[in-house]
């Protein structure tokens, strides 16, 4: 009997279980053509449904594993590195970025930044609006293609100047190693971080609109990033088109 | 034949297993949902909208099937293998051509892998560009990401297993980049490798965390997220009118 309030009042601790969470705005009172509630059973609909995912799956992976063999190669010699030396497909996003820049800053610094971001996304965005809908919104929609091409275009350029200019190795013995290893280009990226979200400044972004550019530029950044290490980088860790690899190097043949 | 069926179904010991009727009025269907652990985790209703296609492309199912099938190929695989750098590598040339099905089991594993990284990264994505992280369904999003680093590690630790040039180098130079992090980078490495360079302990390590610890860890929150989706009140496709 002990957890049953004595009064009925409001307070925060009167131990209810209900409370008013907020008012609805939008939603229609009456579901014209949904039914009462607009479900189903989910046996058996849901069910089947799943049997039917698993059965497209595990079709899939047992197609590719009788047409393609899992690679093995020679046995682990220490004493005997492999050119190139690379990281598993999911991690040459971050090899990529090593090429670029002190490794503190491009191995640890910014993955920290970017999955600290990523866990904090529901924290910066915590309007209840907009959700369930692909993009939001039309505008929405525009923002993350928009900056999708922005990131499309940006680092592949970066990555190629950064490649071509590097300015780890024309500033050596002209400004100390701490700036140019790491200040400037922790200021490019910076930078490239900012431009799109000064131009969403103008039109006045919701949060939403907010991380919809900043999850766009990471996710599709990350992307160019692990293409470039996996396909475009041959012997030497050098830069190459993937069907014009120097030895035969085949970046598939190591997945 | 219905009177064998109906003597079947209402013995005492099918009663004991299954405490619902055939599954063809809203009642049973209810009960073939609550009294069955393996379907328990889902409503007995849902509504039409979070099973659209377009909507979900059905990439959280398909992480759990990947990660079940792993784990089934992942155990049979466990019967032909020794973590130890004497053997490991002969280990896995013997069952590619000495046991049958032995190269077929590897290429699951292997490829299925790729493919729960690749779908538990592209969910990732699903999830973030339908809003479904808002409110109340934060915390959720939170185990997502932690299960995203799990997958990634899970993938990572198998990766050293073979080991051959690749699975060694990969290793190398992956563990490598966790020593440039200031203070703890070194100490990580230290724990992840039991040494100075990728050799036996390290091995030890990396089949301990593959095949226990992180696949537990997987089981474990991938429970509680699957859970949070229904507390939260169902997928977020719900939530749009």
């Amino acid at each position: 009997m002990t957890n049953i309030p004595t009064r009925t009042s409001f307070s925060k601790s009167s131990g209810k279980t209900y409370t008013l969470v907020e008012l609805v705005h939008r939603a229609p009172a009456q579901m014209v053509d949904h039914g009462p509630d607009n479900t189903v059973f989910a046996f058996p609909v849901v069910a089947l449904l799943e049997l039917l995912l698993t059965l497209g799956v595990s079709a899939v992976l047992l197609f590719m594993s009788l047409t393609i063999n899992a690679p093995l190669e020679e046995i682990a010699n220490p004493n005997q590195t492999t050119d190139p030396a690379k990281a598993p497909w999911y991690f040459m996003g971050l090899q990529e970025m090593l090429e670029h820049g002190h490794p503190t800053l491009m191995a640890v610094v910014i993955p920290t930044i970017l999955v600290l971001f990523t866990l904090a996304i529901p924290y910066i965005d915590n309007d209840r609006q907009g959700s369930g809908r692909w993009f939001t919104s039309e505008r929405g929609k525009r923002i993350a293609r928009n900056t999708a091409i922005y990131a499309l275009l940006v680092m592949p350029a970066f990555i190629l100047l950064d490649n071509s200019f590097p300015p780890r190795e024309l500033l050596r013995g002209i400004v100390p190693d701490f700036v140019a290893q790491t200040l400037i280009p922790g200021a490019i990226m910076t930078a490239i971080v900012i431009a799109p979200l000064l131009v969403l400044r103008r039109s006045k972004p919701n949060a939403r609109e907010v991380v919809l550019t900043l999850f766009t530029l990471m996710f599709v950044s990350a992307i160019v990033f692990t293409l470039t290490g996996f396909l475009f980088r041959g012997p030497g860790f050098e830069l190459y088109w993937p069907w014009n690899m120097p030895d035969g190097y085949n970046p598939f043949l190591n997945l | 034949m219905s009177n064998l069926v109906q003597t079947i179904t209402q013995s005492r010991i099918w009663r004991s297993f299954f405490r619902h009727g055939w599954p063809d009025n809203p009642l049973d269907r209810s009960l073939v949902m609550t009294s069955n652990i393996f379907f328990h985790l889902h409503p007995v209703k849902v509504n039409r909208k979070s099973l659209r296609a377009s909507y979900t492309l059905g990439l959280g199912v398909m992480a759990v099937i990947l990660f079940l099938e792993l784990t089934l190929t992942g155990m049979l695989l466990m019967f032909y293998y020794a973590p130890t750098v004497e053997r490991a590598y002969t280990y896995i040339v013997a069952l590619q051509t000495q046991t049958p099905y032995g190269q077929l089991l590897r290429n699951l594993h292997r490829w299925g892998a790729h493919l729960m990284v690749l779908v538990v990264v592209l969910h990732m994505a699903r999830v973030f560009y339908t809003g479904a992280y808002k409110p109340p369904r934060e915390f959720n999003w939170v185990l997502g990401v932690g299960l995203l680093l799990l997958t990634l590690g899970a993938s990572f630790t198998g990766y050293l297993l073979p080991w051959d040039q690749l699975s060694f180098w990969a290793i190398t130079v992956g563990t490598s980049v966790a020593g440039y992090a200031p203070v703890l980078g070194s100490t990580a490495k230290a724990y992840l490798l039991g040494g100075p360079e990728v050799g036996q302990e390290a091995l030890t390590r990396f089949y301990a965390l593959h095949v226990m610890l992180i696949p537990l860890g997987i089981a474990l929150i991938t429970s509680i997220h699957i859970w949070r989706v229904r507390k939260d009140g169902g997928l977020a496709a719900n939530d749009d009118r």
